[in-house]
């Protein structure tokens, strides 16, 4: 069946003076799948952006009105710009997956979620009343408020404050989707196990997200400057950016590993998923990406220092090896087949060179836990290092190398990105919310279980 | 009337010379600008001596023995409202105590107060973190309860991942292999002597070298802040000055080393100091009162239904004993005592002489993942708790 | 002045080596019997003794069984401390453990809707024969050293391995 005409046959129904007897069923789960997953991931890509700049850009500028420096404000400005740019785009696409995708194909799960985060949700309605608002007048009032900095600052905090409530609130419906517990107390639904861990890690991740991306728009600006007061704010900007990504960054091991040790203990059959089953190739390629994103930026430091004889440059390109050594331990995967159900089914439980399929040096414990730790400690070392060689920079003097490092960056950053949304969707499969609320289950209304009660 | 007064104070001052010591004392010269940050040592320490002084009057009823300590407390607990009042506030003022060290901490690691010429002012402050933190855990272990005995099992069990010596130190602790008598015993001793005759010198001392030096405060008062700022002229160097203390004599980083405006310690700093004080005693005494201090169901060894949960200023520790795996478990050691050495490092790590935190990133930057891993690790860990 | 002979000491010279000299041996003096005091508890073996659990006649066949069991504590103490035994038979051997977790020293407990041993410090796993299965626990569950008189069971307040 045309897939366009059964998504549009309920609409057809209604025309004709019908309500349509259930949602669109068969084949065009899988369609429905695909779309919403696409549009997510979207949404997410954009959304990330515009609450990151939410909370950096107030922090930029605070950092300007402290140090005296104007190149500081006038990246806060930018970053304001971005958001009232793009602050539609990515609501849009929200609207049209809520009202549309998800209450015409998932219904009974939707009004459900609604119906148990009532709370979290109103909070997030006018949390992003306010984050629009905010977001609308800070801009806006940049140069009418330039007497009145404290006050211009002040809104800034406010819209930091909205920016991380928005993310907060979603990340609690998020979060009980995969970790369902006593829906009937508010208090508890909003520190479900995953609540706390998954709100972290996005948070952080969103303020590395905007770093990595501003980071490599203002490497395209700088490879088009003109004038050399451009080139030098944009080259400054451009570091300034890796740098506060790779920050955020080696926050997330720690982060990550704790989320998914909740997940081990309240959703075990999702963490399996995504350890030794289906997920566990795209989880190995994640942690691949992690790293040669951190290559790629240790790398960024070292050559910029470089470019300008500053000191340091040695052991940054040292620190860039150990980097790579560290992604190949971390790449190792561990079961050789597509899933460790495979390897057992096949009795080969036992290392390759014993004519098995078991790569030990690919265990999560130790070696994994090892590369994350050390992931995090070089990370630690390259940053030092590179803002310690700083003051020997010259501003507008980069190389195109260095730019197009920064590009490679947030391409890596995206990636990593839409693969996380993907393990993370198909991990909690077939389920909607763990353990009670099924894909399948929620299609056909009649047939479809209630959620339990607390 | 104020002549016999006047009279007897200086016969009084003849004997001890006490005017030119409240003198020195009183009229210290201290920075003007950021002075409000300035309040959280002397809170510490006022925080302290509440702890000494409750200390001191629960002692006059605690019994340090496995069978009697949870009695006695629970014997407060029953029929002694002010005694279990003095013992909410010995617990309350604990935690908001470590709460206002770790501030006092970050305030003057973000100051760089640790510089030349105050290194040992740093270190005398590192030492007293550390006592400070081992007095909360031994006075962790004696009410006796299940949290206090769980407490004592686990925390006595960390020495025993040390390489080759463990079990020994494991073993000293706890007076044999397991927790018993001789460790209610001596974790008492170390609680109520053997620290606090280290930890009060070491206040002393840590004082006094303050005294020697000054309040170096933050760098918003030196001339050295308006170097890198832009269109901004550095001002000139203030005027010599007969005041009391003594910022140093002979200029040591020249920028940096007299405040440009100072004030009298006394009434100005004081009356800061009072007030942030006099009201976190009252928010002790607030949670004294209306929370008090817990008590458990006595230590039960054979339980297989409790589950002990940290001290939330352990919580972090907690969270790491949680993540790492059990190969790399004396990770859990070498982290924190690694955290403890790179503090008392610091000041010979940062030799440079810039105060202004914003134009130091690259010690800034790692002191702030060290208190986000922390913060993120609690935050963490209380997430589990909440779940289990 | 009259010539001093060099090798003998000057009055500040002898003053000086025995006002040292003093502080050693006051220190010496105090410091052997203090040491010697904080470390003699390593040096005490606790007394073995033989307690008796009970009849484990009624312990179902892969179902660990918890008793209790009391010991004498250290030292002075004249009252028992109390200790958890958990009984699993299994094709007709037992096996005797102690609820101690070998990470921190928690107390684990029998988990039926896992078929596990847990321990709720750091989620612990042990599956029925002791061996340490999931988490950070280093080494398996430590077991009691144990003899069955018939149908009763004794422990000793011992392991059989330290942990």
């Amino acid at each position: 069946m045309n897939p366009l005409l059964a998504i549009i046959g309920p609409a057809l129904h209604l025309l004709q003076g019908q309500l349509p007897a259930s949602a669109p069923q068969g084949s065009n789960i899988v369609a429905a799948q695909a779309a919403i997953g696409s549009l997510f991931s979207l949404h997410i890509l954009i959304a990330g952006l515009v609450s990151g700049a939410g909370e950096l850009g107030p922090a930029i500028e605070f950092l300007g009105y402290v140090r005296q420096r104007r190149r500081y404000d006038r990246l806060a400005h930018g970053l304001g710009r971005f958001i009232t740019l793009y602050f539609s785009v990515s609501s849009t696409i929200a609207i049209l997956l809520i009202t549309v995708l998800l209450v015409g194909f998932w219904g009974h799960f939707w009004t459900t979620i609604v119906t148990i985060g009532w709370w979290p949700l109103l909070i997030e309605a006018w949390t992003f009343v306010l984050q629009v608002s905010l977001a609308y007048i800070w801009y806006y009032s940049w140069d009418a408020l330039r007497a009145y900095k404290g006050l211009h600052m002040a809104i800034g905090g406010l819209l930091a404050i909205a920016s991380f409530l928005q993310v907060y609130m979603i990340d609690v419906i998020a979060s009980y989707m995969l970790t369902p517990t006593n829906p009937q107390n508010p208090i508890r639904l909003v520190l479900n196990p995953t609540s706390y861990p998954l709100t972290v890690h996005r948070t952080v991740g969103n303020l590395a997200y905007i770093g990595f991306v501003f980071g490599a728009f203002c490497a395209i600006r700088y490879l088009r400057a003109r004038t050399p007061e451009d080139k030098a704010f944009y080259d400054w900007a451009g570091s300034f950016g890796v740098l506060w990504g790779i920050s955020m960054t080696l926050l997330q091991p720690v982060v990550g590993y704790s989320y998914a040790k909740e997940i081990q203990l309240h959703a075990y059959a999702s963490w399996y998923k995504m350890m030794f089953g289906t997920l566990s190739p795209v989880f190995l390629w994640q942690i691949t990406l992690l790293g040669l994103m951190l290559i790629t930026a240790t790398l960024y430091f070292g050559r910029r220092l470089r470019t300008d004889g500053a000191p340091g440059a040695g052991l940054l390109r040292a620190l860039s090896v150990a980097m790579v050594l560290t992604t190949l331990l971390a790449a190792q995967p561990y079961h050789l087949a597509f899933t460790y159900a495979d390897v057992s089914a096949a009795g080969l439980d036992r290392p390759f060179w014993e004519g098995g399929l078991i790569n030990p040096l690919g265990s999560m414990i130790p070696w994994k836990v090892l590369a994350l730790m050390f992931y995090t400690l070089i990370a630690i070392g390259a940053v030092v290092w590179y803002l310690r060689g700083l003051p020997g920079v010259i501003w507008g003097t980069a190389r195109r190398g260095e730019e197009r490092l920064l590009l490679l960056m947030a391409v890596l950053t995206m990636l990593m990105m839409v693969t996380m949304g993907f393990i993370r969707e198909n991990s909690r499969a077939p389920f909607l919310i763990s353990g009670e609320m099924t894909i399948q289950g929620q299609q056909n209304t009649q047939n479809s279980q209630p959620t339990p009660a607390p | 009337m104020a002549r016999r007064l006047a009279a007897a104070y200086n016969w009084f001052d003849e004997r001890t010379a006490i005017r030119s010591l409240l003198r020195k004392g009183l009229y210290e010269a201290v920075p003007v600008r950021g002075a409000w940050f300035y309040t959280l040592g002397s809170a510490t320490l006022i925080l302290i001596l509440l702890q000494l002084i409750t200390g001191i009057f629960l002692t006059l009823l605690y019994v340090p023995s496995v069978t009697e300590a949870w009695a006695s407390l629970n014997y407060l607990k029953q029929h002694d409202a002010f005694g279990a009042i003095v013992r909410g506030i010995h617990l309350w003022s604990a935690y908001i105590l470590l709460f206002v060290i770790g501030l006092h901490m970050v305030r003057t690691f973000f100051s760089g107060s640790y510089k030349r010429p105050r290194e040992l002012n740093w270190i005398t402050g590192v030492g007293l973190f550390v006592l400070v933190l081992g007095m909360a855990i031994t006075g962790a272990f004696l009410p006796w309860d299940q949290a206090a005995y769980w407490t004592a099992v686990v925390v006595t069990n960390i020495p025993a991942y040390i390489p080759f010596i463990g079990s020994f130190a494991r073993a000293l602790w706890r007076g044999g292999d397991f927790v018993g008598p001789i460790t209610l015993s001596r974790t008492f001793g170390i609680h109520v002597w053997l620290l606090p005759v280290i930890l009060f010198p070491l206040i002393g001392a840590h004082l006094a070298l303050l005294r020697k030096h000054g309040e170096f405060g933050s760098y918003i008062n030196y001339r050295g802040a308006y170097r890198s700022r832009e269109g901004v002229d550095v001002p000139p160097a203030p005027q010599q000055r007969p005041i009391e203390p003594p910022y140093p004599a002979l200029p040591t980083d020249e920028l940096w080393a007299a405040p440009l405006q100072t004030e009298d310690f006394y009434p100005h700093q004081t009356f800061k100091d009072g007030v942030v004080s006099v009201g976190l005693v009252i928010l002790v005494f607030i949670l004294a009162v209306g929370i008090g201090a817990p008590l458990e169901a006595i230590a039960d060894p054979s339980t297989t239904s409790y589950t002990p949960v940290p001290e939330w200023f352990f919580l972090p520790l907690d969270e790491l004993l949680l993540l790492v795996p059990q190969q790399l478990i004396p990770l859990v050691l070498v982290l924190p005592a690694g955290g403890v050495l790179l503090l008392l490092a610091l000041p010979f790590i940062d030799r440079d002489a810039e105060r202004n935190p914003f134009e130091r990133p690259a010690v800034m930057v790692p002191g702030a993942f060290a208190v986000l891993f922390v913060v993120i690790l609690t935050l963490l860990g209380s997430g589990r708790l909440f779940n289990l | 002045m009259a010539h001093r002979d060099p090798r003998r000491l000057s009055r500040r010279q002898f003053d000086l080596l025995g006002t040292q000299v003093a502080g050693a041996v006051a220190a010496v003096l105090l410091g052997i019997p203090i040491v010697g005091f904080l470390i003699s508890p390593l040096f005490r073996r606790e007394e073995a003794v033989w307690r008796k659990v009970g009849d484990i006649s009624a312990v179902p066949e892969a179902q660990p069984t918890k008793f209790e069991v009391s010991f004498p504590q250290q030292a002075w103490t004249t009252s028992d401390i109390k200790a958890a035994v958990y009984v699993v038979k299994r094709n007709g051997s037992y096996k005797v453990f102690s609820n101690v977790c070998t990470h921190m020293q928690c107390p684990v407990r029998w988990e039926s809707a896992l078929s596990q041993f847990l321990c709720p410090c750091h989620g612990g796993l042990y599956d029925m024969n002791g061996a340490n299965v999931g988490g950070p626990p280093p080494k398996p569950l430590p077991q009691f050293v144990h003899r069955i008189d018939g149908t009763t069971l004794y422990v000793q307040n011992r392991f059989t391995e330290t942990i």
